[in-house]
């Protein structure tokens, strides 16, 4: 056995589903439709290799992404979505699972009717019963007839038999997360008043007849139903948890072979999967399950991103299949990292859903983490030996900094990288220290980066400022410089306001730099503001007023984290006052005139520059003439967000 | 049964939030229902004159013509009618994000945004709503 193996003994304990034994306690989950695929269903080549990565993830048992059953597309999710309603698509099914199948994975199929998020080309979607959408994303709903039920589950169990015959050896049906089964099951989609509606009894009869349905088409071959353990509907009128575990009830009487047991809708009201619900906070859920169906296998995995979590859970019997999807997105060599006592080297999710931002942009996912999800088709996105083995300098210790260190030491350079601070992490350890979700997640990718480098051979020097100077005594030692100095707030916009000299610049307090005092304003309402701006609030008691020159706040923020901070600002008494610029600084406080030529005094003891940033890039002039190759790569380029200095750090490193 | 707020409340509300209805098409609807039993729909709609505010029976979802339902629960239809003369938009907002008032939206986003929705959805809260948080 590996070391890892030795330290997680529940996680890689061989187990049983059906007629197939499992080489470990791991399902690899179909959270996530990867948009990979074209627009009529077909599986590209871009899918098949990036499910040869999930492939050789090592996980025990592999979940295709679901496939849409149905010809006309009303079960059709994603702009890419797979489809599996005709034997034409099957090819390409059968490589993936003879590619999974071959890595001695059992390979299970997802299948994927959306209902109420579903008919993404039609101009309506298909559901139990008359409820308008809630998110405007989402197409009107049409009322499912008996005879359209009855055909439904035809469809469901056709696909089924379909998986087989591909290769797969079970399958799956979803209502994660607020999909067609879940609107049958929910109270709040299905008003129904025939035989499928009403009582909970009735409300379960759809996935109980499916159930049946796939079971009769493909006896020999096991099922996993994903239900709810909990809505987070129950406020709009839907499921309670315990009505949840009825319905887990009633599909494990109906002969289902393990539940994967989820959280929320996507349109829930509440969070469930974002950073800031702590892992391990829906466990209950999932022994709650165990309970309630002592006789089927449990599967779970909702904000449980890390494997020593789950094998105390396995040995504390929570659920006997840990069930993960995005931290292998983030880091495809998890569980080998986990088996080898290497978890110190992974990169784990943190949680920023970027993935499924871009799904709901019909984008191809992404991950903030993993710059090469998605482009493992491509040689260019490879980490190949470096064909000339270069001395390369890095001016910066932040993730783009980091992100092309790493990856071009993998490459058999040889990288030091200078930062004129005294730690590694550039304005994310200023973000981290603010942040009010899960400031571990995002000190994980520092530390992840100090890890790898360390292992790597990386030199870091770090209270090394790198100028012309500098650059002459280093003249000729290095082949490459690449300039990865971040940004800073731009002050030019505001260097003839009177009293601009008295604004301190947000990312000086974020860094703990400039301590703000008791009544303090910020200028810009973006992520760099807001942060600032809640953390002085909630941490420091402090009273504090956004001012935002645009209409909205939170105009930088990634799609699926606006709200987050909508909802921070209002819950911590924030105001901000939008359409708003300073006019006036002095001691006192700030002078600010809003759209309509208004102005109004707000008294500060602290007033905090966040505005717009600007890239550290006066560096390029300078060492043009001094270096032979020279780059530039993240926020010294375009000032953006992690994500983009991550992906351009390793871009940048594979190809030096 | 909660009571909806008087119409010349709401009449009143709209002409103090007239920004966020000023872009509106003529023809758009916003209807206020009682989320329990839901008989009666209190309507803003756009007519030639600006904004008119009406009593109508609710026939379901798809027949009420609308193109925004909010179906607020009782404590929330108590809060709304507290508010009517004064930070309506702010409870509103504030019932939507605690699952209080379900906001319905009977049109996708593009006819919405065509019929000069945005500062109306803006006020509710919808820049910062999305899927799967």
């Amino acid at each position: 056995m590996k070391p890892g193996e030795l330290k997680l003994p529940y996680l890689f304990q061989p187990g049983q589903f059906g007629r197939f034994k499992i080489k470990n306690r791991i399902k690899y989950g179909a959270c996530c439709v990867s948009n990979y695929n074209t627009r009529d269903g077909f599986i590209t080549e871009r899918e098949i290799a990036r499910m040869r990565i999930i492939a050789r993830t090592g996980c025990g048992m592999i979940t295709n992404q679901g496939a849409y059953p149905d010809p006309l597309g009303e079960g059709k999710a994603y702009f890419r979505q797979v489809a599996i309603f005709d034997d034409k698509f099957l090819p390409q099914f059968e490589r993936i699972a003879a590619d999974i199948k071959e890595q001695g994975a059992m390979a299970i199929q997802q299948i994927l009717h959306a209902g109420r998020y579903g008919g993404i080309d039609l101009g309506y979607c298909i559901q139990p019963s008359d409820v308008p959408q809630t998110l405007p994303h989402f197409r009107p709903p049409k009322v499912m007839t008996k005879d359209e039920i009855r055909d439904c589950i035809r469809q469901h169990a056709e696909a089924a038999d379909r998986a087989i015959r591909a290769g797969f050896d079970g399958t799956e049906i979803t209502s994660f997360m607020g999909y067609l089964l879940a609107n049958f099951n929910s109270r709040f989609t299905n008003q129904r008043s025939d035989e499928y509606g009403g009582s909970i009894e009735n409300r379960g009869r759809f996935m109980r007849e499916l159930i049946d349905g796939i079971k009769q088409a493909t006896p020999d071959n096991p099922l996993v139903v994903r239900l709810n353990g909990a809505e987070l509907m129950d406020k709009w009128g839907g499921n309670s948890e315990d009505e949840c575990f009825e319905l887990m009830r009633q599909a494990a009487d109906a002969g289902v072979d393990m539940i994967s047991v989820t959280v929320g809708w996507q349109e829930a009201p509440e969070s469930s999967i974002g950073r800031d619900i702590p892992p391990g906070y829906w466990n209950y859920l999932s022994e709650r399950a165990k309970k309630t169906c002592p006789n089927t296998l449990i599967t779970f995995g909702n904000r449980l991103p890390d494997p020593r979590m789950a094998d105390q859970c396995l040995r504390d019997g929570v659920f006997d299949f840990w069930e993960v999807c995005r931290p292998l997105l983030a880091d495809p060599d998890l569980i080998h990292k986990a088996a080898e006592d290497r978890l110190d080297e992974a990169r784990r999710c943190i949680g920023s859903l970027n993935c499924l931002s871009r799904l709901f942009r019909d984008l191809p996912y992404t991950c903030t983490m993993n710059p090469a999800l998605g482009h493992e088709v491509e040689p260019e996105y490879q980490v190949t030996p470096a064909a000339v083995r270069k001395k390369v300098m890095i001016i910066g210790a932040g993730p783009a900094g980091m992100e092309c260190a790493i990856t071009a030491a993998r490459r058999g350079h040889d990288v030091t990288v200078f930062d004129k601070a005294g730690r590694v992490g550039g304005n994310l350890y200023a973000y981290a220290m603010n942040d009010l979700a899960r400031p571990d997640d995002l000190l994980s990718v520092i530390s992840h980066y100090e890890v790898v480098a360390k292992r790597l051979g990386i030199e870091i020097r770090l209270n090394t400022e790198v100028h012309a100077k500098f650059m002459r005594s280093v003249l000729h030692q290095y082949d490459v410089c690449v300039v990865a100095a971040g940004a800073r707030i731009d002050r030019v916009p505001f260097e003839n306001m009177e009293g601009a000299e008295f604004m301190v610049d947000a990312l000086d307090v974020a860094h703990g730099r400039i301590t703000a005092g008791k009544r303090v304003v910020v200028i810009g309402g973006g992520k760099i503001g807001l942060t600032v701006a809640e953390a002085l609030r909630k941490n420091q008691g402090a009273e504090v007023t956004v001012v935002e020159k645009d209409k909205r706040i939170a105009g930088d923020v990634k799609p699926s984290f606006k709200w987050r901070h909508a909802s921070w600002v209002e819950e911590l008494g924030i105001p901000c006052l939008t359409l708003s610029q300073p006019v006036k600084v002095t001691k006192e406080g700030v002078t600010v005139r809003d759209g309509k030529g208004v102005e109004t005094f707000l008294p500060a003891d602290t007033v905090i520059l966040a505005a717009a940033s600007k890239p550290a890039h006066e560096l390029f002039h300078e060492f043009e003439w001094m270096v032979d190759e020279l780059h530039g790569i993240g926020d010294a380029l375009i000032p953006r967000g992690l994500e983009q200095a991550i992906q351009e750090g390793f871009r940048l490193g594979v190809r030096l | 049964m909660s009571a909806l707020p008087e119409p010349d409340a709401w009449q009143a509300a709209a002409a103090r939030h007239n920004e966020l209805f000023a872009a509106l098409e003529p023809g758009a609807r916003i209807g206020l229902v009682a989320r329990e039993a839901p008989a009666t729909m209190l309507l803003w709609e756009v007519g030639d004159a600006g904004i008119e505010v009406r009593d109508a029976p609710f026939p379901g979802f798809a027949a009420s013509g609308a193109d925004i339902v909010l179906a607020a629960n009782a404590q929330a239809l108590g809060e709304i009618c507290s508010a009517v003369d004064a930070q309506l938009f702010v409870v509103l907002r504030a019932g939507i994000r605690s699952g209080a008032v379900v906001c319905y939206v009977l049109r996708r986003r593009c006819d919405l945004e065509a019929k000069g929705f945005e500062e109306l959805l803006d006020a509710l809260g919808f820049a910062f709503m999305g899927a799967c948080r």
